[in-house]
């Protein structure tokens, strides 16, 4: 998350004036962009990858762990750290340093969280496959340097949540809870990054919302859990804010864990990876084909089984995301009847994608979302302007929502050159996949951003799920592969795989036959533009119904393979073998990269646990666990401790061996 | 009669894909691909002669009878013996025919792809036909990609096979005479599983002589910059230095089983690296084509029929001669582009 420009940001009253002009605007700034880029073509395979982490400080003494709210100290000494700049790194938007011709220092970057710290590679990666296997070194010299610019007691983790985030004295600095832009009463505004940027985005979310964002996540029912559930935590007393009525309304619903801020969700940390397509095409295609992917590498990196301080019922982080930065009204949500807003809208800013952009010919009109709503008015505006009804569909639909942050200074000039209107819908549309356009004044193509994946508590996991994820578009490109089920299908996959240990327990909709009809059998009809009498002749093969084109698989025959029957589905990591025995590949790099298939393979067949499976089993075999879902202060002191050292050695000890296998 | 067999482009073609088991060995990938090419392309030429004979009704005996797969002739092409080669004066028969299934040139410029070719040496084929092989090998591909070079062409001798296990006991003796010790090793013994009931085992083992002869043209072609890099398979760490200290241009990639990718041993990469040799990983079957699977695929596709079968087809004994597997490869996107198979076999035609 980049820090946009400063400015007077506009109160959501003010906001919402103004919400239509900056969706013209903003439209009109993209329809600049597909003008000017929609013909760029034969870029690179250029990749990213995010890492985030949570920054936490040990009290040893009291055996408790904190967050650190440190970020901007942390930050403002990585900034001014002559070396790390002369070798490249630094923090984005502040200080950085030139990149070099070969290897370039990490660069930092602020998040929501102001106890988070994000870091990314300080150039893009290639795909020559040595590239593949620098990654994880790079990773873990991320980490190094993080650790570097914080206090002794400080250590950047990568688990997706804090476990006891929400809970008093989780801070450090301490701050009374309450505070004017969020009104929660679990989280001071402080916990939020205090670029204005950021608390005006969760106070104008609460307030379009009309209230508090409203989590409530099950909770895990152990032998001795109070049942019902009723979270012990909410305060029902309160009478500082307008919003404390939330809670006497109904917001905490019973056998769940109730939290009531932005920071709950966006205080998530992820792993994600963006890809430049060679030009708009094939970008439009790799956003298809990863999207059905989504749920299945959620299901696989579940590592978020705790929040505010008890086991939950789930193991990812998704939903929670989802709900935190909910700013649909009553009517929106279809509580009320619609008086004011323009349509119910099925889902959150921050949800799974709907909608399927490729011109392929593989994209059957089946696949779409029925009910998808969208911005007609600026829908016509792209098709006017020249944009194909596809991509302006998708985009009509991402403009259904209101800007969120507004700052005063920009409504003045539309300005043609820049793209901060259409930047400020695009980037708050928190969807699984993301389509960037490729950005003004720079030489940077089209790309598709991966995003559903949890972050995982070793570099080399992170790693692993890295480059699996940039294999897989390798394999899709080069075999033409096809993975298109329903939208609707991929969004309840994406339910499905919140269930806990779903990675063994759950099915997934997914397409049994990934080969594409037109590479089904000869490069003859490949070669459908020209004109070969018998190719031309050739009836065009009738498509079958669509429901028997997916069934149900578990995540291990989506990965794996299906064992059974001569027809069934390949598996993601056979076609990932296959693509690789079609290159050049060293020895050194191909056994490199069979560690790392061999760790998804293994998560996949349940051989290996997830994170969240591991952490279940942390806290339920810790002495101070009373089996009654509550994880306590001296729990979570041992886990974070136990999770630095899991970072640290990676299984070599012992330690996850369950999760990580037996490391040499 | 000359026969060359083909698998147009099969990246993404599902049989070569979805067969178990999923590491797949090369030899079935090109079994099922030819297989699956012939199939389509006698469908092709099927529903060719169907719509021509909806216009002329009176000659329709692919449509009344769907389930006969078409003549041979219907899908295949025969070319004149070339005048241009003196030596071979036979004549060639290319299956399935180009026109069914044209080929697909590169869709980008040709500095964009990494091309890289395999070329198999089958054993019971003369040594001295191989320069010619090669040569037809380098320009049958070159013609199907629409290019005049490849990057990277790597033979693979009848027989040679990497094993971790003998390696680490087999230290690198670069000082050692190439000459003396020749055969030494048992590596260089050719496998014994394949045809052996078919008396191909009644094949001189590949002597490093012989390879070194092989070598030359393929020296040749790298001067002429039809080959920009060389590279052998299969080679341990001794075979490698005798080899290195008995070429001029000596192979820049060695390339090894992916099964032992994980195994290679420490002095064999220690001997590459300081050689500038690189190490490459491979899935491929070391007795790529047998005679027998030729024979079995040609009869299933109605090009050969068998002594006593009635129907029309050729007849005789067929013998493999090379097989050449390529990848074309976008470089800076790791995108195959293209990837398939030629294998030549001699039919000696009986009567």
């Amino acid at each position: 998350m980049g820090l946009l420009a400063l400015g007077t940001p506009l109160d959501w009253s003010e906001a919402k004036k103004a919400a239509p002009q900056v969706r013209e605007w903003g439209i009109e700034q993209l329809l600049a962009t597909w003008r000017r880029a929609r013909g760029k073509e034969r870029d690179a395979l250029l990749w990213g990858d995010e890492i985030e982490y949570l920054v936490v400080c040990y009290d040893d003494a009291a055996r408790k762990v904190k967050l650190s709210l440190r970020q901007a100290d942390i930050l403002a000494a990585l900034a001014g750290d002559e070396k790390l700049l002369r070798e490249g790194g630094g923090v984005e938007d502040v200080h950085r340093g030139p990149i070099q011709e070969g290897d370039t220092a990490p660069v930092f970057h602020p998040e929501f969280g102001r106890f988070m710290l994000e870091a990314t590679p300080g150039k893009p990666w290639g795909i020559g496959f040595k590239d593949l296997l620098d990654v994880e070194p790079n990773m873990k010299r991320r980490r190094i340097i993080a650790k570097e610019h914080m206090a002794r007691t400080e250590y950047p983790i990568t688990l997706t949540t804090f476990p006891r985030l929400g809970r008093n004295d989780c801070t450090t600095p301490s701050y009374p809870v309450s505070g004017e832009k969020l009104r929660s009463q679990f989280l001071p505004d402080e916990i939020a990054n205090p670029h204005i940027r950021f608390p005006t985005l969760a106070a104008n979310i609460r307030a379009r919302r009309g209230r508090k964002v409203e989590i409530n996540v099950p909770v895990f029912r152990d032998e001795n859990t109070t049942w019902p559930f009723k979270d012990p935590t909410v305060n029902y007393n309160l009478h500082k804010w307008p919003e404390d009525d939330d809670v006497r309304n109904g917001a905490a619903k019973n056998n769940h864990i109730y939290m009531d801020a932005m920071a709950f969700g966006m205080g998530s940390c992820c792993l994600q990876i963006t890809f430049q397509a060679k030009n708009i095409e094939e970008g439009r295609k790799m956003y298809d084909q990863l999207s059905p992917l989504g749920p299945i590498l959620l299901a696989l990196t579940a590592a978020t089984p705790i929040y505010k301080g008890f086991l939950a019922d789930t193991d990812v982080r998704w939903n929670q995301i989802s709900r935190a930065v909910d700013d649909r009204t009553a009517e929106e949500l279809g509580e009320k009847p619609l008086k004011n807003d323009r349509w119910r809208i099925p889902k959150s800013r921050y949800a799974s994608n709907s909608t399927y952009i490729s011109n392929d010919q593989n994209l059957r009109r089946e696949y779409m979302d029925p009910s998808l709503v969208v911005d007609e008015k600026l829908k016509q505006r792209l098709l006017d302007g020249g944009m194909d009804e596809l991509l302006a569909t998708h985009f009509a639909h991402l403009f259904i929502r209101d800007p969120i942050v507004v700052f005063a200074e920009d409504l003045k000039v539309l300005d043609l050159d820049k793209v901060d209107h259409f930047e400020n819908l695009q980037s708050t549309n928190w969807q699984h996949m993301r389509f960037k356009p490729p950005p003004p004044g720079i030489d940077i193509g089209w790309r598709v951003e991966f995003r559903p994946m949890e972050i995982q508590i070793t570099d080399f996991e992170n790693a692993a799920f890295s480059i699996f994820i940039v294999l897989i578009t390798r394999a899709i490109l080069s075999f033409d592969l096809n993975f298109y089920i329903p939208i609707v299908r991929v969004s309840e996959n994406m339910e499905t795989a919140h269930v806990r240990d779903a990675v063994n327990t759950q099915k997934f909709y997914f397409r049994k036959n990934p080969f594409s009809s037109r590479s089904g059998t000869t490069s003859a009809e490949g070669h459908s533009g020209t004109s070969t009498p018998a190719a031309d002749s050739r009836p065009a093969s009738p498509l079958g119904a669509v429901e028997d084109e997916y069934d149900l698989m578990t995540v291990d025959e989506i990965i794996n393979g299906q064992q059974s029957g001569s027809d069934g589905f390949p598996g993601l990591i056979p076609l990932v073998e296959n693509y690789l025995n079609s290159m050049n590949v060293d020895v050194e790099t191909r056994c490199g990269l069979a560690i790392y298939l061999d760790l998804i393979r293994r998560r996949a067949n349940g051989s290996l646990w997830t994170a969240a499976k591991w952490i279940r089993h942390f806290v339920s075999s810790h002495p101070d666990y009373k089996k009654d879902s509550a994880v306590s202060d001296e729990i979570q002191y041992d886990l974070v401790k136990a999770a630095e050292e899991v970072t640290r050695h990676e299984g070599r000890n012992g330690l996850a061996s369950e999760m990580l296998g037996k490391r040499s | 009669m000359k026969l060359i067999l083909s698998t147009g482009n099969i990246i993404g073609s599902k049989p070569s894909i979805a067969r178990r088991p999923l590491i797949e060995k090369s030899n079935t990938e090109l079994t099922t691909s030819l297989r699956a090419h012939f199939a389509s392309c006698q469908s092709l030429a099927a529903t060719h002669s169907a719509s021509q004979s909806s216009t002329a009704p009176t000659n329709s005996p692919s449509s009344s009878s769907p389930s006969q797969p078409p003549s041979y002739e219907a899908w295949t092409q025969p070319l004149p013996p070339s005048s241009s080669s003196n030596e071979n004066t036979q004549k060639t028969l290319l299956i399935p025919s180009p026109k069914l299934a044209p080929p697909t040139p590169l869709a980008e410029d040709r500095a964009a792809y990494d091309i890289t070719i395999k070329l198999f040496y089958l054993p019971s084929v003369r040594v001295e036909k191989r320069a010619a092989q090669t040569r037809e090998a380098l320009r049958t591909v070159c013609a199907a990609l629409g290019v005049s070079s490849v990057d990277l062409c790597i033979v693979s001798f009848p027989g040679v096979a990497f094993d971790a296990e003998d390696e680490d006991s087999v230290p690198p003796s670069p000082s050692s005479d190439p000459t003396q010790n020749q055969n030494s090793d048992p590596t260089d013994d050719p496998t014994t599983d394949g045809d052996a009931e078919e008396g191909e085992t009644d094949t001189p083992d590949e002597s490093l002589e012989s390879m070194i002869a092989t070598w030359h043209t393929l020296e040749t072609l790298y001067s002429t910059g039809a080959i920009r890099k060389l590279g052998v398979a299969e080679f341990n760490t001794s075979l490698l230095s005798r080899f290195l200290a008995a070429t001029a241009v000596g192979p820049a990639v060695d390339q090894i089983n992916v099964r032992d990718c994980c195994v290679v041993p420490k002095p064999l990469i220690l001997f590459a690296k300081e050689k500038g040799v690189e190490l490459l990983t491979h899935n491929d079957c070391t007795d790529i084509l047998p005679r027998g699977t030729v024979r079995e695929l040609l009869g299933a596709a109605g090009v050969l029929v068998r002594d006593g079968d009635k129907g029309k087809g050729l007849r005789g004994e067929v013998e493999p001669q090379w097989v050449v597997k390529y990848t074309a490869v976008v470089k800076d996107r790791g995108v195959v582009e293209s990837k398939g198979y030629f294998a030549v076999a001699e039919l000696e035609e009986e009567g």
